[in-house]
């Protein structure tokens, strides 16, 4: 990818030799995603009427058009139809490109969103010193999870001080430290209790320190097996109040907190004429690639057995068969397929101008971003819904029943997908399809054949709803 | 005011508990029975209480507590409760009640009626006294003008008089106004005029208590979990709150937070991944275990003992 070469001045440190001379610095992020979509566009030159010269200047521009350029790219984009993981696979690394940065279409096979495994391999080989996004994520909560321990230890810091200050703070004696353990476990009320039965202030201070170290030391070590860093700490804490000439402070902590697994591998000796070949391409959801093919024009389909283009309606066939599960060619299309819902969703927000993305890691169908991902998070999730509003579904106790199967929801089900998008500060969206009668219906033409070629007449049949939901809580909206 | 309970609290093991089925929901009215089944027997039902006239008061809610059917189901084939479908009993009860039943029921409506009265009167007469040693007065004899409460009591409690052989269902009378007395012709205070009238609120008594049945109310599909965790001795509650079917507690729902979000399938029905990826978030995020479980059919068990039903717990891994 020609984008591994830009260096990010902000980037980790890595050793001298390794990052290679900055030559240019990084554009901004609107210079790289400045297309919406995979189209270029041509405005007409601003129409000066006092200039003669405009017209001159229009003719060439309109002459240059229909000659020598185009909107689309020319040839088309490429793509390779995969069955086994129902998606379109881009391998060429330019379309990959062309397809991430205008329009944010697909996601890296081996990477979250955007392809950036060659970037990774490279950096972990030390040739690159350019941060990915899947090493800002795991640093971010690398950093989150640091400062939950750090808190929850503040936490039980001050709850221990509040107990010295009240006199209830144990001696170090075997005993005791066994049941600090214990208290600490079962949190801080049960821990008043229990102290109190061994009568709150330190009387017995005479205690020999070697036991008191050996107790805790026993404790340590029974403790070592914990994951609770926090705990342990705590625990060290204690007994550096109880003897203060403590020779070893926190060794255990600093070895819970190295993750040494988690850490990006220090670069090793650069290998510079090293090529790595980039074993990762671009998947495009079917609705993904569908809209390519048909709303925008930019891309072929090639099936990988025939190296031909398919064509449109077949396409479309195709991925309607696919979106079955096992995907059974023989089965007969009906208006209601998943493919065709999904579809209707997908080009109704593409339509409206969102970048909409697959919504699987939050339990929903789709994403909305306003304009991509790199500029900021989903606004909406969008949860698709069939419904069935035409009489033909209501004329009959079997319509009745399959349509009720497919259209019926439980409350919790609601409630769960409501939560889960609150919990990411998402708005919850249900968009309900209006499924137009299958074409034995009435004798509506162009709805005679499923798998017709008139494809804008088929999907002129859908209308799409849509319902906005947010998670209401009254105790806590209450006036 | 207290009235005999259906059951005795301390004889409650050996009968059977009544659950009332009204308007297709299970209820129980009696604090002993709410008591027993949570300690005894691990259920504790919604409390669906509020207060008549503070309706929107409706976070903190009493007795009855509704009980989920699976829970009903439960109490049934484990033989400690029956089903009474509560309106269908009362017409029967009415309808059958023996004349002498019904007198005798309301005289002891009538005496706890006397019984209040006085101690109403009485009430007020320390009131009014209280009030009057507070300004410096003395004490008026019963001849004297009472004071605006007592005179209010008065006329309240004639009101009551007249309409004191009536009760809730008998309604052979309607209601006379209060005859015109003053306030010179009251009586002693502590001797009330008539009985305060009071409004029965439990049917059995009078009626006679219900007979059990062996109705066993209709469950959903994922009753099977639900007997499955119920038998690990877990609590279970509904969890609409945290989009599953049920919440299962390790112990007492008061002392515990929840271990498990639970969802019932049955073992062939097909459902989205989506609701796997969404429950698993919630579960995480809520720092408890998303549950999933179903019954496994007979034929393709392996172990054929237990209950046959297969859990499975999801956690989201954030990779």
């Amino acid at each position: 990818m020609a984008s591994s070469l830009d260096v990010n001045p902000e980037a980790l440190p890595s050793p001298p030799g390794t990052i290679r001379p900055v030559t240019t610095p990084r554009p901004s992020l609107n210079e790289i995603y400045g297309l919406p979509i995979p189209l270029t566009i041509h405005p007409v030159p601003t129409f000066f009427p006092t200039n003669p010269l405009w017209l001159l200047q229009f003719a060439y521009n309109c002459v240059y058009q229909i000659f020598f350029s185009s909107s689309h790219p020319n040839p088309h984009l490429k793509g390779y139809f995969s069955l086994e993981t129902r998606s379109v696979h881009i391998t060429e690394e330019s379309t990959t490109k062309i397809l991430w940065q205008q329009g944010f279409f697909g996601k890296g096979s081996l990477s979250r969103s955007e392809p950036t495994w060659l970037n990774r391999e490279m950096r972990k080989r030390g040739l690159l010193a350019k941060v990915t996004s899947e090493e800002i994520t795991r640093k971010r909560r690398e950093e989150r999870k640091e400062f939950k321990k750090e808190r929850a230890k503040k936490e039980r810091e001050a709850i221990e001080r509040r107990l010295k200050e009240e006199g209830k703070l144990p001696t170090n004696d075997a005993i005791k430290a066994q049941k600090d353990a214990k208290v600490l476990e079962n949190g801080h009320a049960n821990g008043i209790a229990v102290i109190n039965e061994n009568g709150g202030p330190e009387t017995t201070l005479e205690d020999p320190l070697a036991s008191a170290d050996a107790s805790v030391e026993g404790t340590r070590k029974r403790l070592g097996t914990d994951i609770n860093g926090g705990l342990q700490s705590t625990q060290l804490g204690k007994r550096d109040a109880g003897a203060p000439n403590m020779a070893v402070r926190f060794s255990a902590d600093f070895d819970l907190n190295q993750p040494s697994e988690t850490e990006p591998a220090p670069p090793t000796l650069p290998h510079r004429s090293e090529v790595i070949e980039n074993k990762e391409h671009l998947q495009l959801m079917l609705e993904e690639a569908f809209f390519l093919v048909y709303g925008l024009g930019v891309l072929d389909v090639v099936d990988p057995e025939t190296h031909t283009t398919i064509p449109t309606p077949s396409l479309l066939r195709l991925f309607r068969h696919c979106s079955y599960f096992p995907p059974i060619s023989t089965r007969i299309l009906q208006p209601d397929d998943p493919f065709m819902l999904s579809y209707v969703v997908y080009h109704h927000f593409r339509s409206l101008g969102w970048v909409v993305r697959s919504g699987i890691k939050f339990g929903v169908d789709f994403l909305l971003y306003n304009r991509g991902p790199v500029f900021s998070h989903a606004e909406f999730a969008v949860v698709i819904l069939p419904s069935y509003g035409h009489p033909h579904y209501s004329s009959s106790e079997v319509h009745k029943k399959e349509t009720e199967a497919k259209e019926k929801r439980s409350w919790w089900w609601l409630h769960c997908v409501n939560r889960v998008q609150s919990q990411v500060k998402k708005s919850l969206l249900i968009v309900y399809v209006e499924v137009p009668p299958p074409p034995s219906y009435g004798d509506n033409e162009s709805m005679k054949d499923q798998g017709t070629n008139d494809i804008n007449a088929l999907f002129k049949t859908y209308k799409v709803r849509e319902v906005s939901l947010k998670r209401w809580i009254p105790n806590r909206t209450r006036d | 005011m207290t009235h005999p309970k259906p059951v005795a609290p301390d004889r409650l093991s050996d009968h059977l508990i009544p659950i009332s089925l009204v308007g297709g929901r299970y209820l129980v009215f009696d604090i002993d029975v709410i008591t027993y089944l949570r300690a005894q027997h691990h259920i504790c039902g919604v409390l669906t209480g509020s207060i008549p006239h503070l309706p929107q008061q409706n976070v903190f809610l009493g007795i009855p507590i509704e009980l989920m059917p699976e829970e009903v189901r439960l109490l049934v084939e484990k033989g400690v409760a029956f089903i009474v479908d509560d309106v269908a009993w009362h017409r029967k009860g009415l309808k059958e009640l023996r004349d002498e039943d019904k007198n005798a029921f309301l005289q002891t409506l009538e005496t706890r009626g006397w019984d209040a009265a006085k101690v109403a009167e009485q009430w007020a007469k320390e009131r009014s006294e209280n009030a009057l040693k507070k300004q410096g007065m003395k004490i008026p004899t019963s001849a004297e003008t009472s004071s605006p409460a007592a005179t209010q009591e008065e006329v309240g409690s004639a009101n009551k008089s007249d309409n004191a052989d009536e009760s809730l269902f008998f309604n052979s009378s309607p209601p006379q106004p209060p005859s015109p007395r003053g306030p010179f012709h009251r009586r002693a205070p502590t001797t009330p005029s008539s009985p305060h009238i009071i409004t029965p609120t439990t049917s059995y008594p009078p009626l006679p208590s219900p007979q059990p049945t062996s109705l066993l109310p209709p469950v959903p599909p994922s009753y099977p979990l639900y007997a499955h965790l119920h038998s690990k001795n877990y609590f279970l509650s509904p969890g609409l709150r945290f989009g599953c079917q049920y919440l299962a507690y390790p112990g007492d729902p008061l002392r515990f937070h929840s271990h498990f979000l639970a969802v019932g399938f049955g073992w062939d029905e097909e459902f989205s991944l989506l609701d796997l990826v969404a429950g698993g978030r919630l579960g995480t995020g809520v720092k408890k275990g998303f549950l999933i479980g179903g019954l496994e059919p007979e034929n393709e068990r392996e172990v054929r003992e237990g209950d046959g039903v297969k859990t499975f717990c999801i956690e989201w891994g954030g990779m």
